[in-house]
């Protein structure tokens, strides 16, 4: 018997790390999720309860800045693993579309939504919405109510800004890029480093900063603003560029992605409908998410604007994806990085 | 062909697949864009002007965390080893806790520490925290990130190899000379071979860091090979970005091999009993041990106390338990696989490298190097490429993918530890044995594995810290649901509570000082029985 110890045992330990990963192949739904862990999780945990189909999760981490989960899905497009990308913004979801990883779906759950935050070909659906602010210290008299305030002499050394290369910011920029033309977009640039902005490691850094009252504005997604003013912050949300020539407010969906040859296809269009719903939408607008609702109507807490009452940007989001890596060398040149 | 040729080849079969081979993989897709081959990832690379100051920067950043290490590491060490000092084994305790604690984290608490609300303002004023945070955010805070959370591996490693010198060599010299004379010219010299493998370990973390530069916003080349795989998603110029940190290494390598060429030392293996030669410090008992409490309130309790204060209260550390134990429990049961499985795999190469088993036991050597010194995005994406098969699911979708992963990254640190234990061998104790016919591998288990088994436990605990704490390969390869400790922290980092975080981040502290204590525990007690008897 003692001559097979070691075996029996190489054997027991051998099937203890392969066997839960075997399980998960064969069974539920496996998501991708660039959303943050702790707003993705209780949604994926409700669509277990409510349907019975098992959920294998791969969350995103802050140290790759939301875009492991992204290379991971471009690595595997050979022999995917994932069945459903929960994407944090639209232009991962459209990468995905161009790179062939996305396969096209259009839910039931999309009726509703606004056309220009779905894919037309039902490749990507947008639902629960950033908007782009201005977050402001209370301390500042004249509150700013467009974007250009961080080329405005008045604000020289006291804006800051998340660093370009990486999320949202980056999103915004090559949006703006589309919308004024590349020369205008670039002499913002240039005005934003006149006017000595700081650059932070992300939103909500920026958003600390101006509720410390070490800067004085800065643009953020809403969800990082409402979350300041919950904790008491003295800090007001302002929805940049609302009037009647101005562009309107940069708007940032999540996006819904059936990943192309997934294993489990019936289980992940269950849960992409799961996650359209106008039900999934009130709950994230009523968690510390505080995301906008894109269906019309959804009740919403008192610190979520509703879609119906913003002024949005129109932006394609394609173009912006093609912008954006356009733009990459440029935005780290002008980060310095 | 013999047994003891067939093992290493084996040894050396199991490294180029699971190491060498992903790399591979990586390099050959920077060296073609649209399926043909092309040089544009390295031309793009030396066409933005940017390679020499990225150069610069790496190699300067990684050189002065070293010199850091060492000039603090190296004293510590023998202070701990080799004097009266009190308290020496809770310091010891103390300055090892940061190397248990993913560097990203480190800075992620020292920048909480010197946030306008943090600690350190309550101590120093909100005018002089602002100063030291505009500091932390450069160079300045990545080497004080890098070195305190590195410094420990130079503190071990000059205590374990003091623990080699054989003590009659020292006891001679005190004859005629004072305690530091005999420190700078007999001590020193014996372990510096050690103390130069620990610091060659700090440049090579320090070289393929790329969570704290990021974070702390200092331009390095493990940064850019980030960047090209987080903002534009291209493969082939991340790893050509890596490349640059490969040269680096095998410069790195062709020193150490210069500097410690044909060296002999006297050295004994490790003693049983504690009869090494000790200092007293008399009057400056009092002094040094004020001085290493100040450099353990700036460098381990500052940082630590913070993360223990944001935890929380009783209830917070309850409750963050129940958030992460799966992820706990988990990261325990891969990461103590995982150091078995790497030393083992370490030993073989470790033996390899030592006997000169194989003609190519230098590329061996300098091969598990770089693998350790690559940055764990490359060698993750590496492994999805190799391993991401119809016919390879039953490892791609399993844990053991992870293990994979530890055994590509970190066989070097097991290796050389192996290599370092042997060198406390005499080669003539298994010649001897080979001359009455025992073959080799009675000669392994009865002479060379007894000899060594406090190298393989040292091995064994270094590679469980390194696979507790290991964010760059799991975050990319764990199986849906599955993921690790680290990864589930770092997951909570956007926008999870702060206390929970900081909770999470202490039991994992918990989670590598804990089996450490054990195996310190379980070692005594051997000591005292073998004593008894």
């Amino acid at each position: 018997m003692r001559k097979f110890k070691i075996p029996i045992v190489a054997v027991l330990v051998a099937a203890m790390i392969v066997l839960p990963g075997c399980s998960s192949k064969r069974a539920g739904v496996v998501v991708y999720a660039s959303e943050d862990q702790v707003f993705s999780e209780p949604i994926l945990r409700d669509f277990e309860r409510d349907t019975g189909i098992p959920v294998k999760p791969v969350f995103d981490t802050e140290e790759a800045k939301s875009t492991g989960v992204m290379n991971r899905l471009l690595a595997e497009k050979n022999n995917p693993q994932a069945d459903v990308y929960w994407a944090n913004e639209p232009i991962r979801a459209e990468v995905l579309k161009q790179e062939n990883v996305a396969a096209a779906y259009q839910s039931p759950g999309a009726e509703g939504i606004p056309a220009h935050f779905k894919d037309p070909q039902g490749y990507w659906t947008g639902f629960s919405a950033r908007a782009r602010v201005l977050l402001v210290n209370n301390s500042v008299a004249e509150k700013p109510k467009s974007i250009t305030a961080y080329s405005d002499p008045a604000f020289s050394g006291k804006t800051v800004i998340a660093n370009p290369l990486f999320g949202t910011t980056t999103t915004e920029i090559a949006a703006l890029f589309i919308l004024w033309g590349d020369e205008k977009a670039k002499t913002f640039l240039s005005d934003m480093k006149r006017n000595h902005v700081k650059i932070s490691t992300s939103n909500g850094e920026s958003a600390d900063f101006v509720a410390s009252g070490e800067s004085a504005l800065s643009l953020v997604d809403s969800d990082d603003g409402a979350n300041r003013i919950k904790q008491g912050k003295p800090v007001e949300i302002i929805y940049p560029d609302q009037g009647d020539n101005e562009s309107g407010c940069f708007i940032v969906p999540n996006a819904v992605v059936l990943i192309k040859d997934g294993p489990h296809p019936e289980a992940a269009k269950r849960l992409i409908d799961y996650l359209l719903s106008a039900e999934t939408e009130r709950k994230l607008a009523a968690s510390d998410a505080a995301q906008i609702p894109l269906h019309e109507g959804v009740e919403t807490p008192a610190i979520v604007r509703k879609i119906e009452n913003i002024k949005t940007m129109q932006a394609d989001y394609a173009a912006v994806a093609r912008k954006m890596r356009e733009i990459e060398p440029l935005l780290k040149q002008w980060a310095g990085l | 062909m013999n047994t003891r040729r067939v093992t290493l080849c084996a040894a050396l079969l199991v490294l180029l697949i699971l190491g060498v081979a992903p790399i591979a993989l990586m390099f050959a897709r920077s060296l073609s864009v649209n399926g043909a081959f092309s040089l544009e990832s390295y031309q793009h690379l030396l066409a933005t002007g940017r390679s020499w100051q990225l150069l610069s920067n790496s190699l300067g950043l990684a050189m002065i965390t070293a010199v850091i290490c060492t000039l603090v590491g190296l004293p510590l060490g023998l202070l701990f080893a080799k004097t009266d000092l009190p308290l020496r084994r809770v310091f010891v305790l103390l300055f090892t806790l940061p190397l248990v604690i993913p560097p990203y984290i480190m800075a992620v608490s020292w920048s909480d520490t010197l946030a306008p609300h943090g600690l350190a303002s309550s101590f120093f004023g909100p005018a002089t925290t602002q100063k030291l945070s505009g500091l932390l955010f450069g160079s300045p805070g990545c080497v004080l990130v890098l070195a305190s959370t590195f410094m420990p591996a130079v503190m071990l490693a000059t205590m374990t190899f003091t623990r080699t010198i054989n003590p009659r060599l020292e006891e001679a010299a005190r004859l005629s000379a004072r305690a530091l004379r005999v420190l700078g010219g007999i001590t020193i010299p014996l372990i510096w071979p050690g103390v130069l493998l620990a610091a060659t370990l700090v440049f090579l973390l320090a070289l393929g860091e790329f969570g704290v530069p990021t974070f702390l916003r200092y331009q390095v080349f493990a940064v850019e090979s980030f960047t090209q795989f987080t903002a534009s998603y291209n493969f082939g110029a991340a790893t050509a970005a890596a490349v640059p940190l490969a040269l680096l290494t095998f410069l790195l390598l062709g020193i150490e091999w210069f500097a410690l060429r044909e060296k002999i030392q006297p050295l004994r293996p490790a003693s049983e009993s504690d009869s090494n030669y000790h200092v007293s410090l008399r009057s400056y008992r009092v002094p040094l041990f004020a001085l290493v409490s100040i450099l353990c309130a700036i460098v381990v309790l500052t940082p630590v106390l913070s993360l223990l204060l944001q935890g929380g209260s009783t209830q917070s550390y309850l409750r963050a338990f129940r958030v992460v134990s799966d992820s706990l429990m988990r990261s325990i049961f891969l990461a103590a696989i995982g150091a078995t499985a790497l030393t083992a795999l370490g030993f073989f190469t470790g033996y390899l490298i030592h006997t000169r088993g194989l003609s190519i036991w230098r590329a061996v050597d300098a091969g598990t190097v770089l693998l350790f010194a690559l940055p764990g995005t490359v060698i993750g994406m590496g492994l999805i490429t190799l391993w991401n098969r119809p016919a390879t699911n039953f490892i791609y979708a399993t844990p053991l993918i992870i293990v994979f992963g530890y055994l590509a990254q970190y066989t070097a640190l097991t290796g050389r530890v192996t290599v370092a234990g042997l060198t406390l061998v005499p080669a003539s104790m298994e010649e001897a044995a080979a001359t009455v016919g025992a073959n080799w591998m009675r000669r392994l288990g009865l002479i060379v594995l007894p000899l060594v088994k406090h190298a393989l436990v040292a091995g064994w605990l270094i590679a469980y810290i390194f696979c507790l704490r290991d964010t760059g390969i799991a975050m990319l390869v764990y199986p849906p649901g599955y993921d690790t400790l680290p990864v589930r922290i770092f997951t909570l980092m956007a926008n999870g509570a702060p206390s929970l975080i900081a909770a999470a981040c202490m039991l994992m502290i918990a989670a590598t000082v804990l089996p450490l204590l054990g195996v310190a525990a379980l070692v005594r007690t051997q000591r005292r029985r073998r004593l008894w008897r």
